[in-house]
């Protein structure tokens, strides 16, 4: 049982100890930097064609094609909050008595003497004291005498700066849970379509209508906005809110945020058999249209030009603008190219019974589709992380004490003492300039 | 940008860049020959470059309708004008001269790299469209300016330690334990302002992208390069790394936000890549 306890008290020692917080950083700084040099979710094949069969190996093998969801970075992540968690709670009594302590005015010389660093030096009477700790940026001085009957000054300021690692651990936990959990319990959809579509969102109750969609241009063709009106409708419920979502204000509605992610061409195509109208579909550049009544043939919408140019390497757009709307297609039949070629408006295409039209282009809209319940709480962490920091760097603790020399008959002055662990060299200089009289 | 407002920041762009390459020689001389009165004319010229490199921005900012931090060019004369303010701070707050000898050819460095891009003023691409960029960028532009002053320090300390001490050194160069808690204070500045760049980069690519952390490689080297520091500021603490080691660490640090800016952006691709 002894044996048992040693271990476990060995265990968390080592889990709640800055080393381990230190060697857990290093390691997962050198992981993030490979991650970032090694191209991300490749295939084996993919790594083997630039690197070697053998590396290509070694890759998969340990995760490093996914380096940020593999379960030994997982693993660090986990023992990181463990150990951000373990070492806050070992410290909340030293940090509490700290706080505490430095709360009161010390009550005899000796006390303050212990903590005082130090850093000492003489002065007439308790009003230069005074007018010391007010110039060192003591606005507040207690007033008190020590048990042995002597007159005190104290002042205190940063006991909040006590909390500021505390704080800044907390907050990274929280950020790291947030991120964490958010990863694991997250809602992502996308859905695309033309204005007038109604797309179902994924495996939820709810139908995005694409209501209207715009790509605003600037005179020079580069695009200033993409916006997209968008109605969705619960269908278990009836109830539907309608709101415009554009790059940079996503639309909230039902715990739902709806990304104006990108965009891309679309077009119809019509095909007419013997003469009559068969089929007219809207379909995407890239996608394809299977003919109803044979469906071994399918015609592909490979590429969409607004404004066609032929080059010698091949079609271009010379604009972004609807000037010559230009379709490249292909066809296959039974899987097999049938035939690909580039029809401009009203051109058509042949295939025996079949004519192919290509028409009214337009953009489509991807909407990128998320719900994240965690992402307040990784926003609260950092912000709790910056919080922290400043905690730390910008309110450290400082102390000074002025205590009346001697007792009874014999008092002869004044000592004060100052205490700024923190400040160092910065703030023993100080304490010198202002006590030798070139503070102001 | 209206031709004008083009050419009167470029005009202000190559005289800043002239003041502070003569501030870096007058700095060198002050520092090498151990002569005051180069530092006297040094801290001037760059001071009159830091606000005429301020009317630059301000200009190609009216110029642009925007805040001039968008692109490889933007940002590289934003991050020389960043680090030249707090160098200025500290060099006024430390009383401390000498920093000068050894930030103002990192400035020089830095701006001279802006003039080797592009100044053309291009319209943003809706993504880049947000308040949140002012933030961002200018949180980062502080942070990275910090990194670079705490690495200036750390070279002056690494330098001092090899120098026969003299008066000139008594008299300008802070003893150890002072270069060491400057180079501590930059270090504590940057790293809280690149909290602030994290965090609000990811308020803002929540609301652009739809998702506040993706694993860009410009991300992970802000992660990185936040990691770097703070293991340097928990290894003063744990293992009493001060002075030389802690010197060392501010330049590793300073290595790691320089290819956190280029690096990334050049050989990278990701949201943040310029090629």
């Amino acid at each position: 049982m002894g044996d048992i306890v040693t271990t476990v008290k060995k265990t968390w020692k080592i889990i709640s100890s800055m080393g381990f917080a230190i060697g857990l950083l290093v390691i997962l700084a050198v992981s993030c930097a490979l991650g970032s040099f090694l191209p991300q979710g490749e295939t084996y094949a993919a790594y083997a064609e630039a690197y070697s069969e053998r590396t290509a190996g070694w890759i998969v093998a340990l995760g490093l094609d996914d380096v940020y969801h593999s379960p030994w970075f997982l693993a660090m992540a986990a023992f990181l909050c463990l150990n951000l968690l373990a070492c806050n709670l070992v410290r909340i009594p030293q940090i509490l008595r700290r706080f505490r302590a430095a709360g009161e005015m010390p009550r005899t010389a000796a006390a303050a003497e212990a903590a005082a660093d130090q850093l000492t030096a003489a002065c007439r009477d308790s009003h230069q004291a005074e007018e010391w700790m007010h110039s060192l940026g003591f606005r507040k001085i207690r007033t008190g005498t020590t048990e042995d009957g002597r007159e005190c000054r104290y002042g205190v300021r940063g006991r909040a700066g006590l909390w500021g690692a505390w704080v800044c651990h907390l907050g990274v936990l929280l950020l790291i849970l947030g991120f964490g959990l958010g990863q694991t319990m997250k809602q992502e959809y996308t859905v695309y379509g033309l204005p007038g579509d109604s797309l179902q969102v994924g495996d939820t109750s709810y139908v995005v209508t694409i209501e209207d969609f715009t790509v605003d241009l600037r005179e020079d063709d580069t695009v200033e906005q993409y916006t997209a009106d968008i109605t969705v409708r619960d269908v278990s419920t009836g109830e539907s809110h309608r709101d415009t979502t554009s790059v940079n204000s996503p639309a909230r509605m039902f715990g739902l945020t709806f990304y104006q992610n990108s965009t891309g061409w679309a077009a119809g195509i019509r095909v007419d058999k013997n003469g009559e109208l068969l089929q007219d579909e809207n379909v995407c550049a890239g996608d394809y249209l299977t003919v109803a009544d044979l469906p071994d043939l399918v015609i592909m919408l490979t590429a969409f030009y607004p404004d066609l140019r032929m080059t010698d390497q091949g079609p271009v757009s010379a604009s972004s603008a609807l000037n010559n709307p230009g379709y490249l297609y292909m066809v296959y039949y039974q899987g097999q190219v049938l035939g690909m070629n580039v029809l401009t408006e009203g051109e058509q295409v042949t295939i025996d019974d079949y004519t192919v039209t290509f028409h009214d282009p337009q953009n489509y809209t991807l909407l990128q589709i998320r719900r994240d319940p965690f992402t307040p709480l990784a926003l609260l962490g950092g912000l709790v992380t910056i919080l922290g920091l400043l905690l730390a760097f910008y309110f450290p603790l400082t102390q000074v004490w002025a205590v009346e020399d001697g007792s009874g008959e014999e008092l002869n002055g004044w000592t004060v003492r100052g205490r700024c662990p923190k400040g160092g060299i910065l703030f023993r200089e100080r304490f010198k300039e202002v006590t030798q009289g070139d503070g102001n | 940008m209206a031709i004008n407002n083009l050419a009167i920041e470029n005009g202000l762009f190559t005289v800043t860049m002239l003041l502070y390459f003569a501030a870096m020689i007058l700095y060198f001389i002050f520092f090498a020959m151990q002569r005051e009165r180069p530092a006297s004319i040094a801290a001037i010229l760059q001071t009159v470059g830091f606000a005429l490199h301020t009317a630059a921005l301000i200009i190609r900012g009216i110029g642009a309708g925007r805040l001039p931090m968008t692109n490889q060019y933007e940002f590289a004369t934003s991050f020389a004008w960043g680090l030249c303010l707090v160098c200025l701070i500290f060099v006024h707050r430390y009383q401390f001269r000498v920093l000068g000898t050894f930030a103002t050819p990192v400035i020089f460095l830095i701006i001279g790299y802006a003039a080797m891009q592009s100044k053309d003023v291009r319209e943003l691409m809706p993504a880049l469209r947000s308040g949140w960029l002012g933030f961002h960028v200018s949180t980062a532009i502080i942070a990275y300016g910090a990194f670079g002053v705490s690495f200036a320090v750390s070279m002056i300390f690494l330098l001092r330690e090899r120098m026969k001490d003299n008066d000139f050194l008594k008299k300008h160069v802070p003893q150890k334990e002072k270069l060491d808690m400057i180079s501590y204070r930059a270090v504590s500045l940057g790293l809280l302002f690149l909290s602030f760049t994290i965090v609000t980069g990811a308020i803002w690519a929540e609301r652009a992208w739809g998702t506040y952390w993706s694993w860009d490689p410009k991300e992970t080297w802000s992660l990185v390069t936040w990691i770097i520091y703070a293991v340097y500021l928990h290894l003063r603490l744990r293992r009493g790394w001060k002075d030389r080691s802690a010197a060392i660490f501010a330049v590793i640090g300073f290595i790691c936000v320089i290819f956190t800016y280029i690096g990334v952006n050049t050989f990278l691709p990701g949201v943040h890549s310029y090629k």
